[in-house]
């Protein structure tokens, strides 16, 4: 490999990892605030996708849509979070495994419902749809960048909330010690409403800013939801600042696997993370 | 007594005899036959995950890995156009099956919770695409068994596995054996051990015992078992294909075994009969099939906080207390 | 069957012209029961659809001619599952009896399908799947397909891009059966042709991130590639394509998969592909446009490459049944009624070859404000080898 094709591979391992991040970040922070482990994260990835594709097509604005679209996911995440997930949290992972995954039978269903199961697309957003030039032959187009650039302000708000803003405090707490969080007076159970609706949000961003450079499809959440766990798992379950870096190192794995190795890369990552968990067997910023 | 809970020994009674005399009902139509043996092999399978999961704590979800093995193995190593001995090759797919895990287990059982989740999910997903990518082994297509193994023992022929009834009773009298075996397991020293890990594991080891050696016999156990029926999905059809190492064939199986009840062995049938029985009504009802099996999963999950066994076994106790 | 119901009704309301439709289907004390293994949920669920859609138009058109015999459908949801599939062929063959079992679309679940019909006393007709080794080492005289080989649709477009003056390219597709099957189809008659394959590149399957791979065929800079994809993948691949600059320096050809049924979702992206299939949207005969325009009444959306299969799976099992003057009972004499079955089809007519193949023209298309446009005919009546097949 020479050195421009593995400039171009790092960019490209960079940003996949950074999709990977957002999307795994809502994961992460769902189960170290809560303890829930939530396997239809995937599906409000989907959900996101899915719902882009639609404002699209009725607004024709790519912002307007992403905006209506992350509303629409926060109220999901509320109603879900106040009907389903509250009577979980005294009971153990394995009914929090089998509930979530009834969950996915239900979102998949009404994907194909609501939307069919045809394969969509969304277009560009026009603004962003040019492309820069990388070496003789390959352009790097703008909006993957965008989507990098987003991803890592998203990192960044995240960080300032957790660490700089009230609400961070409590999640920060909520973290450490349940018990004490409610012996102080906060309300948790509203407290744990609004995390959840965040982790969700958060999917359905990450599917909504994904789906202009990627094919909208039944069963995309599933696809999407083991390759999130995976880099959770690596970054250490409820760490956000172990699921970036976890993010940028499965994203670089599975990238270069692709071009050294290409028959196995799709083993790659989970090689890795075998290995990762064998070193550290609470991942890499365990808390 | 082997069986101490009312609703265990109701089962017993009831299960077993029923599915004896089933077949007879069932004789004009082989497919029913066909179906329930599928349920069969499925509860073996779904059983030594329970023993796991619910007996051990070890929750994998990567089980699967072993329910493939068991059939990529026979395609391994029989040879293709030559009938082969069924419990010779039993013994061969379980002691390898068996020396997997124990390989597999030194590294995953290091880990705990979440994270032996995740380190079983990745070795079982290593395992899905190498066979999915091989050549030799039929990639994603899959491959056939073309001639099924005889069953002979000292010359003496019981069941004859292409006849869909004599297979039917083969994987009942797997199956009674694998309930009988876990039974008795948990019943034994080694069972009692086991059962003390999970109460107070810093005690266990200040009695002198090797948790991490009891975790790993029961992690080589399940698997071996696991592979086990495997090798009788492989045998049914003749046919092996990568979806059977996929990490949904573990999650279905997981789904199986909380319906059910963890840790109670004999759920694993409620479960896997419940849920296929399910799947089955659905899927002949309504195209949109998924939506009310998902509905129906989390109601399930809010009404019966123990599973059917675990539901059923208030019951019972309930009715003994008046 | 609730299901059943539903969708006669919701097809009897859309040809309520046509008259005599499956209203009088449940008074019918000895129906044809055809058995449709298709997936109807996931990834290939909209192809099953479409492939069911059309099966159902052709039977429908044609119920007058089946001497009286009603058609019973017994839909299967194989949810592209292959480790399932034999359970449900098996419940389709043993418990409905179904005189016909029609799917799949998926490889993987053909070969559990046909691992129990084989030989059997049905008949199984493929009406997507492209498994070489279905007409090939495992054809069988219950057998037939009425889509393609996987070797058909691509063995003309290595000619095609010897003429077109490519001479080293890069081949590219998902590391499963189908693909590379496809791939080696290409490379049997561009290698034979004199050109030369820089790289093979096998994307493990499904796999839809194909950045890296992109960036390597950049590098390499070949005179064009040769692509299979389908469905998302396809979509996926051929924007990223396109939005890495590459579409407008390397020419992108491909199996037809490739722009069929994902055409608004890759959007301009797709503009300018060409690809080599059996059939292509607008193609121009009496038969197509018929069809095209009548599929659109009844269903409230265009057809596509899978109805039609759908639908050519319908006239022939009509055409049997005709034949026969509605006797089916003899399976010799159906498998010859079959056999020698000359379908007019929307893709122009096909016979089957001795292995149950058809022999069929394949087009060379290229993307054309949206529309896969017939550019010319890239193989006149191509008989797939059925290499391995003793039939």
């Amino acid at each position: 490999m020479d050195s421009t094709l593995f400039i171009v591979q790092l960019i490209n391992g960079i940003q996949y990892g950074l999709v990977l991040f957002l999307i795994a970040s809502g994961l992460t922070l769902v189960f170290g605030v809560m303890g829930i482990l939530n396997l239809a994260h995937g599906s409000m990835y989907m959900v996101g996708a899915y719902l882009a594709w639609y404002f699209v097509q009725h607004t024709g604005s790519f912002a307007l849509s992403a905006f209506i679209s992350a509303v629409i996911a926060l109220c999901i995440g509320v109603v879900v979070e106040r009907t389903l997930i509250r009577q979980l949290y005294r009971r153990n992972h394995l009914d929090q495994v089998l509930l979530t995954i009834g969950m996915i039978f239900v979102f998949n269903a009404l994907q194909s419902l609501l939307w069919g199961n045809d394969p969509l697309g969304v277009e560009v957003p026009e603004a962003l749809a040019a492309s820069i030039p990388l070496t003789g032959i390959i352009e790097y187009p703008v909006y993957r960048i965008f989507v990098a650039v987003f991803c890592i302000v998203v990192a960044a708000a995240m960080y300032y909330v957790i660490n700089k803003t009230r609400l961070g405090m409590l999640i920060r707490a909520g973290e450490s010690n349940r018990e004490m969080v409610e012996c102080l007076g906060v309300d948790i159970s509203r407290l744990y409403t609004i995390v959840f609706a965040i982790g969700v949000m958060l999917a359905a961003v990450a599917g909504v800013v994904a789906a202009p450079i990627s094919s909208i499809v039944p069963g995309m959440g599933e696809h999407i939801l083991i390759s999130c766990f995976v880099v959770v798992v690596i970054g250490g379950m409820g760490s956000i600042k172990g699921a970036f870096v976890g993010a940028l190192l499965v994203g670089l794995v599975d990238t270069f696997a692709s071009v050294l190795v290409p028959e196995l890369s799709s083993m790659m990552i989970y090689v890795f993370m075998a290995f990762v968990l064998l070193l550290k067997p609470q991942g890499l910023f365990s808390s | 007594m082997l069986f101490k809970k009312r609703a265990e020994r109701l089962f017993m009674w009831v299960f077993f005899p029923l599915a004896l005399l089933m077949p007879m009902f069932l004789e004009q139509n082989e497919y029913y036959v066909n179906k329930l043996t599928t349920i069969m092999i499925l509860s073996i399978f779904v059983m030594s995950l329970d023993y796991l999961v619910g007996k051990c704590g070890l929750i994998t979800l990567g089980h699967a890995m072993f329910y493939g093995l068991g059939g990529y193995l026979f395609v391994i190593l029989a040879p293709e156009y030559e009938a082969v001995n069924f419990w010779v090759y039993t013994f061969y797919i379980c002691a390898i099956s068996a020396a997997i895990a124990l390989v597999i287990g030194l590294l995953v059982l290091r880990t705990s919770g979440i994270y032996m989740i995740m380190i079983t999910l990745a070795f079982a997903q290593m395992t899905f695409y190498y066979f999915s990518g091989s050549i030799d082994y039929g990639g994603t297509d899959g491959v056939f068994v073309y001639v099924k193994p005889e069953t002979s023992i000292f010359g003496l022929s019981l069941f004859d596995l292409d006849n869909p009834t004599h297979f039917y009773y083969l994987c009942l009298l797997s199956l009674f054996n694998t309930l009988l075996f876990f039974k008795v397991l948990v019943r034994s020293q080694f069972g009692r051990v086991v059962d003390a890990i999970q109460v107070n594991p810093g005690r266990t080891t200040a009695l002198g015992y090797n948790i991490f050696v009891y975790k790993l016999m029961s992690y080589v156990v399940a698997s071996a078992l696991g592979a086990y029926a495997g090798y009788l999905f492989t045998l049914q059809y003749g046919f092996v294909n990568p979806s059977m190492l996929s990490w949904t064939t573990s999650g279905t199986a997981l789904v199986m075994l909380i319906l059910g009840g963890i840790g109670s062995i004999y759920g694993a049938i409620l479960g896997t009969i419940t849920y296929e029985g399910l799947h089955y009504t659905l899927e002949h009802w309504t195209e949109h099939w998924m939506l009310f099996m998902g509905g129906l999963i989390i109601l399930m999950v809010m009404v019966f906080k123990k599973g059917i066994a675990g539901f059923l076994e208030d019951l019972l106790e309930k009715r003994d207390g008046k | 069957m609730n299901k059943k119901n539903k969708i006669v009704k919701k097809v009897l309301v859309g040809i309520s012209v046509m008259g005599l439709g499956f209203g009088a289907m449940a008074a019918d004390p000895n129906p044809i029961k055809v058995g449709v293994m298709l997936p109807f949920s996931g990834v290939y669920g909209g192809l099953g659809d479409a492939t069911r859609n059309g099966l159902k138009m052709a039977l429908q058109e044609h119920a007058g001619e089946l001497y009286g015999r009603q058609i019973e459908f017994i839909e299967m949801d194989t949810e592209a599952q292959p480790s399932r599939a034999p359970e449900i062929a098996n419940s389709l063959l043993n418990k409905e009896r179904a005189d016909f079992i029609v799917g799949p679309v998926h490889s993987g679940v053909a070969m559990g399908m046909i691992k129990v019909l084989k030989d059997k006393n049905t008949i199984m007709i493929i009406p997507n799947a492209g498994i070489d080794a279905a007409t090939g080492p495992l054809c069988a005289p219950n057998i037939f397909r009425t889509s393609f080989s996987s070797w058909q649709p691509s063995y003309p477009m290595g000619k095609i891009a010897l003429e077109q003056g490519f001479k080293k390219v890069i081949t590219m597709s998902w590391n499963y059966g189908f693909g590379k099957e496809s791939l080696a189809a290409f490379e049997e008659s561009f290698e034979s042709g004199g050109g030369e394959i820089v790289k093979k590149i096998l994307v493990p399957f499904p796999k839809t991130e194909f950045q890296s791979y992109l960036s390597e065929i950049g590098t390499i800079q070949p005179d064009a590639v040769f692509v299979f994809f389908a469905g998302g993948g396809a979509v996926k691949f051929v924007k990223d394509y396109d939005a890495m600059g590459l579409k407008s320096k390397i020419p992108l050809l491909g199996a037809g998969f490739l722009t069929e049924g994902t055409l608004e979702a890759q959007g301009v992206s797709a503009e300018g592909i060409q690809t080599t299939l059996h059939y292509a949207d607008p193609l121009d005969n009496p038969e197509n446009q018929r069809f095209r325009r009548d599929y659109q009444t009844n269903f409230g959306k265009p057809s596509d490459l899978y109805a039609v299969q759908g639908y050519d799976t319908g006239l022939m099992i009509a055409s049997a049944v005709k034949a026969l003057k509605g006797d089916i009972s003899d399976q010799g004499a159906l498998i010859k009624a079959l056999e020698t079955t000359e379908v007019i089809s929307p893709r122009g007519a096909f016979t089957f070859s001795k292995a149950h193949n058809p022999i069929q023209n394949i087009y060379l298309r290229r993307v054309e404000n949206g529309e896969n446009q017939v550019i010319k005919l890239a193989a006149s009546a191509l008989e797939d080898p059925a290499r391995g097949c003793k039939m």
